[in-house]
């Protein structure tokens, strides 16, 4: 049984391949009917299939191939000609032959479809020739049932190829005797042969025999003689008859060598394991960055900064090479829609031409597979509304026949996939009337908008402008579909277009779903990735450039005004610290839509992997997934097409100063305990002097030994603090950048920061105002001056005071 | 010494044997405290037990999902069970672990207050959930008696849904 699976599987791989070449080939021959090579390829594949089935039992299969063999057969020897019609037969049948194939792959059996109108059909047209013409009212078992039409013809005109499957018993015993014979005459020929050989050259055999012995004594023989090589050209052709043959099947073996079939999750899982090689890569690079900053000059550095950039390297072109492996190229999605024109110009009645070009460049695999239903749709909708009735183009002055044209090309690290018509166009005015019509925009909205966000409108759901539904297209579905599955795989779409000249339409689609160029952006503490096929550029902006228009941040790009959004808004990030004055805007565009994001820093451009956030936290708005940075840490990748719809509803506007709001909870005060004191300094000793002089004054004393510490202590305590001693000598922070960094926090910019150091000099004195520290007390000093100044800082009422 | 070595041997088999004999009756379980209560997880349901570390805030979640973590290249949520339970936020100490639980293909990280033991109760030691509970939405999965105490049983999997 488990051969019989593995047979069927075989099977079936070969058969969607050749029937998919089938659909191709037929049509390109209904433009070229006098081709015959291409005919007899078609014959050839039908046959195979047909082959194939009947060796696996699938007897309507056989059967419907059978006879689509004979019509194609008839047409090969001229007896018939290929008109439409008859092709439509044909490719009916085809249709058939797949849903067999499908029928097959689900259930391992061909049954549950009926063939009989078409085969009857088929035979209509073979029939006009042929001598038997039995219309067959079921899908009877089709060995015996039409056993004698095709055999004499067949047997007759391709012998290459007898059709044993429709021979009598006799006849195939017949056959069988005859190949044997012809194949004992053939060896018997051979055998001659050989032997001839062998005479003709009788001292050949003994000469392999004296050639090694000559060779083993070779050390001692200085010159090796000279007549043991004569024979050689002799024995070769002694064994000339089977030299041919031995070499064919090597040759073979060599072209089937060539290309493996891999399981795709095989292919995944190497994705994958790539993918935490790339995060690696981005970690040692990172290390390496921190290793050189504090190693600086060391000689190992420079082995270090070479290992580093050839891993990076080997890991970079791995992951390209990994990622050709899952490449295809997009022709297999092309290769059906010569035949879908085909079909919807006979439909709509309309003179339809397909042009294809760029069907070798290669997209990856589940992309691929993806886009093919969205191109349907484009090109349907094409088919459909863009190219107009034959006489309408005349009447036009354009040529009868429309064309439509599908393209593929690379453009940076992106596919564009480019569908053009030279139909009607879209009329924006048109488009927006429709849409007010079904309530899909506002008049007001309709107003505003430019004709790029006027093309977009097809996209809407439930948006049509086709008066009544055909087959065809109208039901308002299909376009939408096109726009979601094109945003499911990071892809965007621009669409351009004149009346009366016609539409082109452009998919722009990352190379691979799994990793992509991401921009990173800083916002507070937190840092999201955003992907980089959506960024159009970054700017520096003074927060006075930002404009307040009905409740919503806009500013002037050149001579455009794009509305912003801060990042904080979206992801509910606290604004603990000061933005500055200045902020960066990160300009997206998604087709025309433009939307610029407010970020406090821009960190960078990297290569990201993308994680899901898994089952329990799928879903979230705005956020496409994860992805793991080089420090470890995670990072959220934003998703822009989710951005530009919640953008809509923030309505605060951006760059509000958040300074007062969160600030200053400064509680009442109830007693000394109640003021909260930070000493920072790196010595045991001097934080117990210090200690020992605040003491009396009753006041909680918090202690840190260096910047890191009392800054995290900052960030992490709910006290609010009312005074900290720093000192300005520590080891991981010093003094200085402590202040400062404490004075990015909103919620401390009035803490009173106090220094105490030994550091005398004037520019020390400079640098602590500077960093924004209130009072400067040298070391050493007086318990009671300390404690003044801390009494006088934090305001400490006169009754506490013992 | 090697009187001793058996000697031991011998106890520790003993120890077990108990617990070999009716296996089938024994639940094994890790317990842990949030707040001021004792909880337990199946073992079978928990992949690790680690010492707790950064992890990224997640927007537009309840206030117990605390965020998302790397834990060797798997981006986890985290769930901190305190708030959950509707007991204060509680900073991390020494105590803190994240246990990372995995049903099925679900796996999130709960952060704890702190561990007890690894538990052996006897299923008839176990009772069922105070019938005031909503068996079906519950958490609790039922209550086991130990000689001085009372120890909760929660359901890894309800812990693991997604209720937002």
């Amino acid at each position: 049984m488990d051969e019989f699976q593995e047979i069927l599987q075989d099977f079936l791989v070969e058969s969607f391949e050749l029937v998919e070449k089938l659909d191709e080939d037929l049509v390109e021959l209904e433009n070229t009917p006098e081709d015959l090579e291409l005919l007899n390829g078609i014959f050839r594949v039908a046959h195979t299939v047909k082959g194939a089935s009947s060796f696996l039992n699938f007897d309507v299969l056989t059967h419907l191939t059978h006879h689509m063999e004979d019509v194609l057969n008839k047409a090969r020897h001229a007896e018939l000609i290929l008109t439409p019609d008859i092709m439509d037969v044909v490719l009916e049948s085809i249709d058939l032959m797949k849903a067999l194939l499908n029928t097959i792959r689900d259930t391992s059996a061909d049954a549950g479809i009926d063939v009989s109108a078409c085969v009857a059909r088929l035979d209509k047209i073979s029939g006009g020739t042929g001598e038997v013409e039995t219309p067959k009212p079921q899908a009877a078992p089709a060995v015996e049932a039409s056993s004698v039409k095709p055999e004499p013809i067949q047997a007759e005109d391709s012998g290459n190829e007898p059709d044993y499957e429709n021979m009598s018993d006799e006849d195939v015993e017949a056959e069988i005797e005859r190949l044997l014979a012809e194949r004992q005459e053939q060896d018997k020929a051979k055998r001659q042969a050989k032997i001839e050989a062998g005479e003709a050259v009788p001292s050949a055999p003994p000469a392999p025999e004296e050639e090694p012995a000559s060779a083993k004594s070779d050390p001692e023989v200085v010159t090796p003689p000279p007549p043991p090589p004569a024979p050689k050209p002799v024995v070769h052709g002694s064994g000339n008859d089977d030299a041919p043959k031995a070499a064919a099947p090597a040759k073979k073996a060599a072209t089937v060598e060539q290309t493996i079939r891999v399981d795709v999750k095989r292919l995944d899982h190497l994705m994958n394991l790539i993918g935490e090689l790339v995060l690696a890569k981005n970690r040692l690079i990172k290390i390496n960055d921190d290793v050189e900053e504090r190693y600086e000059g060391e000689e190992f550095l420079e082995e270090l900064n070479q290992v580093v950039s050839i891993v990076s390297l080997v890991t970079t072109d791995l992951q390209i090479a990994v990622m050709k492996t899952r490449m295809l190229p997009i022709g297999k999605v092309f290769n059906k829609f010569p035949r879908m024109i085909r079909d919807l110009s006979r439909e709509l009645n309309k003179k339809i031409e397909l042009e294809i070009s760029g069907e070798e460049t290669e997209l990856d695999k589940s992309i691929v597979e993806e886009i093919g239903d969205p191109l349907v749709h484009i090109i349907r909708n094409s088919c459909d509304h863009g190219i107009e009735q034959p006489a309408d183009r005349l009447a036009k002055g354009k040529e009868e026949s429309g064309t439509i044209g599908l393209k593929a090309y690379n453009e940076g690290n992106q596919i564009v996939i480019q569908i053009d018509d030279d139909g009607k166009g879209l009329d924006t005015t048109m488009l927006k009337d429709k849409s007010l019509e079904k309530g899909i925009i506002t008049e007001k909205e309709a107003d505003q908008m430019s004709d790029k966000e006027a093309f977009t409108l097809i996209f809407k759901p439930g948006f049509s402008t086709a008066a009544q539904v055909t087959n065809v297209s109208g039901r308002g579905v299909g376009m939408d579909v096109v726009k979601t599955n094109i945003e499911k795989l990071n892809g965007i779409i621009d669409i351009d277009s004149e009346i009366g000249v016609g539409t082109s339409m452009k998919l722009k689609i990352p190379l691979t779903l799994a990793i992509i160029q991401a921009l990173l952006v800083g916002v507070q503490e937190e840092t999201y990735a955003i992907p980089l096929a959506s960024v159009l550029e970054t700017v520096r902006i003074s927060t006075d450039e930002i404009y307040t228009v009905e409740g919503k941040s806009v500013m002037r790009l050149r001579d455009e005004v794009l509305s912003l959004v801060h990042i904080s808004d979206i992801f509910e990030v606290d604004r603990i610290m000061d933005g500055g004055e200045y902020a960066y805007v990160v300009v997206l565009g998604l087709g025309a839509q433009k939307l610029g994001l407010i970020v406090d820093t821009l960190v960078g451009q990297e290569e990201i992997v993308i994680k899901s956030l898994g089952e329990y936290l799928k879903g979230i708005e705005g956020v496409a997934g994860a992805t793991i940075r080089g420090d470890g840490g995670v990072t959220l990748i934003v998703d822009v097409v989710a951005l530009m719809d919640m953008a809509r509803n923030v309505k605060t506007s951006a760059v509000a100063s958040a300074s007062n709001a969160a600030a200053q909870i400064t509680l009442e005060k109830t007693k000394a305990s109640d003021y909260i004191i930070m000493i920072v300094d790196d010595s045991k000793t001097d934080r117990t002097i210090m200690r020992k002089a605040l003491e009396p004054l009753g006041v909680t004393l918090v202690e840190a030994s260096d910047g890191q510490e009392a800054l995290n202590t900052l960030k992490t305590s709910d006290q609010n603090f009312d005074a900290m001693l720093i000192d300005i000598e520590m080891p991981r922070m010093d003094g200085y950048t402590l202040a400062g960094e404490i004075k990015k926090y909103n919620r401390y910019k009035n803490l009173p920061l106090i220094a105490v150091t030994s550091r005398t000099g004037k520019s020390d004195r400079m640098r602590g105002v500077e960093s924004g520290m209130v009072e400067y007390i040298t070391k050493p000093y007086s318990a009671d001056y300390l404690s003044s100044v801390v009494q006088r800082n934090v305001n400490l009422k006169s009754e506490f005071l013992s | 010494m090697s009187d001793k070595l058996k000697e031991i041997i011998n106890k520790q088999s003993e120890q077990q044997n108990p617990d070999i004999t009716d296996l089938d009756n024994v639940v094994q379980l890790v317990g842990f405290i949030i707040g001021d209560e004792e909880y337990a997880i199946p073992i079978l349901a928990i992949q690790e037990i680690i010492k707790p570390f950064s992890w990224t805030r997640v927007p537009q979640v309840p206030p117990y999902v605390k965020g998302v973590f790397n834990m060797r290249g798997s981006v986890i949520p985290l769930i901190d069970l305190r708030v959950k339970f509707g007991l204060p936020e509680q900073k991390h100490n020494d105590e803190t672990r994240f246990i990372v639980m995995k049903v099925g293909d679900e796996v999130a990280g709960f952060v704890i207050d702190r561990l007890t033991m690894a538990l052996r109760i006897k299923k008839e030691h176990i009772g069922p959930a105070p019938d005031t509970i909503n068996s079906e939405d519950s958490l609790i999965d039922g209550v086991g008696k130990e000689a001085d105490r009372i120890i909760t049983i929660l359901k890894a999997d309800k812990l693991l849904k997604r209720d937002f």
